[in-house]
């Protein structure tokens, strides 16, 4: 009789084990399931949020955080037809952006050479004719430069002192006197502080600075 | 009563502003200081240029046009010689136009010891006023090379030097304009 209840019970407590055993790893399974799933919609919920700030610019990120944020939006591979629709507009977007900032820097990069060429032409200019052999030699280089010019009245500025955020000028004067008086005095005692340019590559407004 | 010493505060402090904006920096003082021997250095080229039989006529022109700029409108230069004790003022462009018909082959105009006799002081209506010494050597040559006349005169020029502000490109430039008042025959020498 003790024999067959400690045989009973043996068998109960090994029934209890797998079930008990079973139900645990379908618990487990059950909770990985939702986890991945709430991370999922976790995901899209963040996915679509970002990418519509992204469209309507609401954000304050830099082009390159937005570009990163796509990128990683991407990774996630969602699937979701939403935040796909949303990655297409999204990445048109962008393109857009980055061709507008290449050509931005492009001509930004084309200005500063523009500007550091003219800066070195003009500065070789006005020495040539502050040491100029003759009168003709220098009128040669006036007409050079001239040509450099909006026209022979461009304003000259000349600082004289820079002062605690403002300039002392000397009078104003016109390119063509300025580059008549290079010549007049034999000396070139200015050098280019600032170039404006017209919208055909013209200068036409010129500021010096006393050496 | 309160008012009153409100307004006398406010008032303060607006003369206070603008005493302190009427006194310039060492540095800032320095640069007109040197503005105005500059224009006078850039007359004595303009002289040499007009002066010189190599110029031509409309280089000339233009070089007196540039030198009548320098110059208050009503302002006159002293001309003197050996020969007379008189002293002749002439308006800038007759001066320089005088000075083109001279009646020598050659002539050789220097100016030398370029300095402040007087510096420059701020007057009330905010210009700043000086004096300027030059001298001046004169040789006159003949056709065969000869010197025929030299003098040495000393001449004392007044300069006015006033800010102004003008709108370029849209936008207000706050400049010192340097004018030249009357030159002066202070001495005239053989040396």
């Amino acid at each position: 009789m003790k024999n067959k209840i400690t045989t009973v019970m043996m068998v109960l407590l090994a029934a209890f084990i797998t079930l008990g055993g079973t139900t645990s790893c379908k618990s487990k399974k059950r909770l990985a399931k939702e986890a991945a799933e709430a991370e999922y919609k976790s995901r899209v919920e963040q996915a679509v949020k970002d990418l519509n700030a992204i469209l309507d610019d609401e954000t304050l990120w830099t082009l390159e955080e937005k570009e990163a944020r796509v990128q990683t939006i991407k990774d996630w591979n969602l699937q979701n037809p939403e935040v796909d629709d949303l990655l297409f507009q999204v990445e048109k977007k962008l393109a857009r952006e980055r061709a507008q900032r290449d050509e931005e820097e492009r001509q930004a990069a084309e200005e500063h050479e523009q500007a550091a060429a003219a800066d070195a032409v003009l500065g070789r200019n006005f020495s040539s004719i502050a040491n100029a052999g003759s009168a003709s030699q220098a009128n040669r280089v006036i007409n050079e430069t001239l040509g450099l010019f909006e026209s022979p009245n461009v304003p000259v500025l000349i600082i004289i002192k820079q002062n605690a955020g403002f300039n002392d000028y000397d009078r104003p004067t016109t390119i063509e006197k300025y580059l008549n008086y290079l010549k007049d005095q034999k000396k070139a005692t200015e050098k280019v502080f600032e170039i404006k340019y017209n919208n055909n590559g013209k200068i036409n407004e010129l500021e010096l600075i006393k050496k | 009563m309160k008012k009153i010493i409100a307004t006398l505060v406010i008032a303060l402090c607006v003369v206070g502003s603008a005493m302190a904006q009427d006194e310039l920096s060492f540095e800032r003082k320095q640069a007109i200081d040197s503005l105005a021997l500059e224009k006078v250095r850039d007359l004595s080229k303009y002289v040499k240029i007009v002066g010189s039989k190599e110029t031509s006529f409309s280089e000339a022109n233009r070089v007196i046009d540039r030198a009548e700029e320098l110059f208050m409108s009503d302002a006159e230069i002293g001309v003197s010689s050996l020969g007379s004790n008189q002293i002749t003022y002439y308006r800038v462009r007759k001066y320089f136009e005088h000075l083109m018909r001279l009646n020598y082959d050659r002539v050789e105009i220097e100016w030398y010891n370029i300095e402040y006799v007087s510096d420059l002081q701020r007057q009330p209506d905010g210009t700043y006023v000086g004096v300027i010494t030059i001298f001046q050597t004169f040789r006159g040559y003949d056709a065969e090379g000869n010197m025929v006349y030299k003098d040495m005169t000393k001449k004392d020029i007044t300069v006015y030097v006033k800010r102004k502000d003008t709108q370029i490109g849209g936008r207000t430039i706050g400049f010192w304009d340097v004018l030249l008042g009357d030159m002066r025959v202070k001495e005239t020498t053989n040396r």
